[in-house]
């Protein structure tokens, strides 16, 4: 598979099934892919999944001081899925819980240019931050 | 890229390709086959030795074959123009035909059309009712379950000799004599056996049999229908006009395609044995390589089912279907996913086979060639294995 940065016509090459740029980059080359090893301190989990498509995307995020350090993503489902995985590390890093609420579907889809059809995987990116931020929430009580 | 599509259509054989040339060039032979003039007569001749070479594959006469646009055109005018003539006569009441839910789609729309508007004949329009077997999980539907499916009006049996996803080999040949016993009309689309298996029509009672010439290596938009003569197979046509083809398929004879299709069709003779023995030790080595995969399925076949040579259909149970034909852009091969298809359904003939919808997404079409080699095969056998375990191991439900 290519790397993060294929030109164009490399990219048009391996991509016959023009899927956006922004998906294919992250569906092709994944970054933060799997899970962290069990017991790791500060990871908090949260899972969603879309009847749609019979879609499962499962997200862990460490947090350290109160901000997110580090991220993993699984996911079973289509190549749109995976990307909402993969950009919701990408983009969770750096933030705090609150912050993390701040997600917005628009940009979700703006971002990694999400069809109307495909709607649904953004859906089940937010439902697996919102349902990660309700097990923040229970394991810090 | 390595290509492994084959049932979806072959490259033009570098025979094919110089046999039609003379047909094609400006000053070439581009008259009317049709015409009764010197140049004219010349076309005639490269039709008549092109229907004799396609004949010769199939154990046919060269008057039992008449031209079409291909395959999809072959079934409708079987079924449409058979039923159509019986219909015409005034004695018959509902038209029965029996065929099955993993024949291709162009069976099945048409005996849908048909179900929907019935025949119109002397006497007025005549019902039409239609029952679709379902094939066993292995794919199998055996002549006894077409046998037992029959009625007093039972016009015609369609049946396919190789399914086109997953290779399995009808008993067509053991059905036959028994269709002809009863007085029933067999209809077999032929499209993905003829060149991969023998074919011989001599022996084998079949009335109608539909054949296309891209899948044998020649050219797109030329088929044949084989009418039988003894007894006679009667239709109506389905395109009216000059009379041309005994009138039952009217419309300027196509002379580079006809020629390609016989050229191929000769080719396929000759080389069936080699073909066969060379595409099917392929097939094999790549599902003994599929087969490192844990929880692999293969669709269709089984203990003492015949699957035709070129073709392999495997479903891998734990990955997505959309995902794991995306992550193969070096492959081209057949996905059972929904996503790959122009129906966006997942394939009806895998759900026929009782999988369920996520297997049958998750299932990949291989088909070799002619021009398939070994190394072809490692490759796309590595790939195949490496993408299935990088999918799973991204799954949070797979537990190996």
């Amino acid at each position: 598979m290519g790397g993060l940065n294929m030109e164009a016509a490399e990219m048009e090459m391996t991509n016959p099934f023009a899927y956006s740029a922004p998906i294919w980059q992250r569906f092709s080359a994944p970054f933060r892919a799997g899970r962290f090893a069990d017991g790791t301190a500060g990871v908090v989990s949260g899972q969603a999944g879309t009847p749609a498509a019979r879609s499962v995307l499962k997200l862990q995020l460490q947090f350290v001081a109160g901000r997110v350090a580090d991220g993993r993503f699984q996911a079973y489902g289509c190549p749109t899925s995976i990307a909402v995985g993969a950009w919701l590390v990408e983009w969770a890093i750096g933030k705090s819980a609150a912050e993390l609420r701040g997600l917005s579907l628009a940009e979700l889809r703006g971002t990694l240019e999400i069809a109307d059809d495909r709607a649904h995987c953004a859906v089940m990116g937010e439902d697996a931050v919102l349902a990660l931020l309700s097990q923040y929430q229970e394991s810090r009580i | 890229m390595i290509y492994l599509d084959y049932a979806a259509t072959t490259p033009l054989d570098a025979r094919v390709f110089e046999a039609m040339l003379p047909y094609l060039r400006p000053d070439g032979v581009f008259a009317n086959p049709a015409s009764t003039h010197g140049p004219g007569f010349k076309a005639r001749a490269a039709v008549e030795k092109a229907r004799a070479q396609v004949a010769a594959l199939i154990g046919a006469e060269p008057g039992e074959i008449v031209w079409t646009s291909g395959a999809t055109e072959s079934n409708n005018l079987a079924l449409k123009g058979a039923l159509e003539f019986r219909g015409a006569a005034p004695a018959s009441k509902t038209l029965h035909i029996v065929t099955s839910r993993t024949e291709h789609k162009c069976v099945l729309d048409t005996c849908r059309y048909l179900e929907a508007q019935g025949v119109s004949g002397r006497s007025g329009g005549q019902p039409v009712r239609v029952t679709y077997l379902k094939p066993s999980a292995n794919g199998v539907v055996t002549p006894e379950e077409v046998l037992a499916a029959l009625t007093p009006e039972t016009l015609l049996v369609s049946l396919m000799w190789v399914n086109n996803e997953i290779g399995v080999v009808q008993e067509v040949e053991r059905l036959a004599p028994m269709l002809r016993e009863r007085g029933v009309l067999l209809h077999v689309d032929a499209a993905q056996a003829a060149g991969k298996l023998p074919i011989d029509l001599g022996r084998t009672p079949i009335d109608l049999l539909s054949l296309s010439a891209h899948k044998v290596y020649g050219p797109k938009g030329i088929g044949a229908l084989f009418v039988r003569r003894r007894p006679r197979a009667r239709l109506n046509p389905q395109m009216h006009g000059g009379g041309h083809e005994q009138g039952m398929r009217s419309g300027t004879l196509a002379t580079h395609q006809i020629v390609g299709m016989g050229a191929a069709f000769d080719v396929a003779r000759t080389d069936l044995a080699a073909d066969a023995a060379h595409i099917g030790g392929l097939r094999d080595a790549l599902w003994s390589r599929l087969q490192a995969l844990p929880r692999v399925q293969r669709n269709g076949g089984g203990e003492g089912i015949a699957i035709a040579p070129h073709l392999l259909n495997v479903s891998f149970e734990g990955v997505e279907g959309e995902s794991l034909r995306a992550s193969l852009p070096e492959l081209a091969v057949s996905s059972g996913s929904a996503c790959s298809s122009a129906t966006q359904e997942p394939s009806y003939v895998l759900r026929a086979l009782g999988r369920d919808d996520e297997l049958a997404n998750a299932s990949l079409r291989f088909s070799l060639g002619r021009a398939t080699t070994a190394a072809d095969i490692e490759r796309a056998a590595g790939l195949v294995i490496q993408q299935v375990q990088w999918l799973r191991e991204l799954s949070p439900l797979w537990a190996a």
